[in-house]
């Protein structure tokens, strides 16, 4: 990954993290270049694209689309991919946080306070049902 | 990649898939931090697959399950 595409990632995250929605191409440069640059970052796992339409799909920790994990952080809120994004966006912020989902099985409802790196309610179990070689296989999925 | 209320629940939502891995939301806690701490920072380039392994390692989380490709 050269310098031009870390600074396009770079911005990219920026702009996300300021305006709490992903930016389209033409708002970061030139938007040839710019989607150039994403697919690149793309396959090397540092920006997750829509295959149908080169839009953002994940800038991970953070889903760029409604997910079944929101999070309340850093004065707004957002959508984590997975319970381990979730956590992931209070690291990522470097700030306490609020998880609201549900659990997969029974559908009611969990919600967890991230307070200084821990969470509040302990007794909850996280599950990862892909084996770690074979998460970026289909990502979305994972 | 889930949360659940209990190990109950992780079973009957797996059904007849293959299990995967199953940690306390504590240790998820400590993993999200090591592996994500790090990705809005303007010094950020990409971990390699070693310093992932290292991460994993040191929240123990290892064996054939957790190794990356």
């Amino acid at each position: 990954m050269d310098e031009a595409d870390l600074g396009l990632r770079r911005r990219t995250y920026a702009f996300f993290v300021e305006h709490g929605r992903a930016p389209v191409a033409a708002e970061l440069g030139e938007p040839d270049e710019v989607l150039e640059g994403w697919r690149r970052l793309h396959s090397e796992h540092a920006v997750v694209l829509n295959p149908a339409t080169d839009e953002l799909r994940m800038l991970n920790p953070f889903s760029v689309v409604p997910t079944a994990y929101r999070v309340h952080a850093g004065g707004r809120w957002w959508y984590g991919n997975c319970a381990w994004d979730a956590f992931g966006i209070c690291a990522a912020l470097h700030t306490d946080g609020r998880i609201e989902t549900s659990c997969p099985d029974c559908c009611e409802p969990l919600a967890v306070e991230v307070r200084d790196e821990r969470p509040d309610d302990e007794s909850l179990l996280f599950h990862c049902l892909v084996p770690a070689e074979h998460w970026w296989d289909d990502i979305v999925f994972t | 990649m889930n949360l659940f209320r209990s190990g109950e629940h992780i079973a009957r939502w797996v059904g007849e898939r293959k299990p995967g891995a199953t940690i306390p939301v504590t240790k998820l806690s400590e993993l999200a931090q090591a592996w994500w701490h790090d990705r809005l920072s303007p010094e950020w380039e990409p971990h390699t697959r070693e310093q992932n392994t290292a991460i994993l390692e040191a929240v123990d989380l290892t064996g054939e399950f957790w190794r990356l490709a």
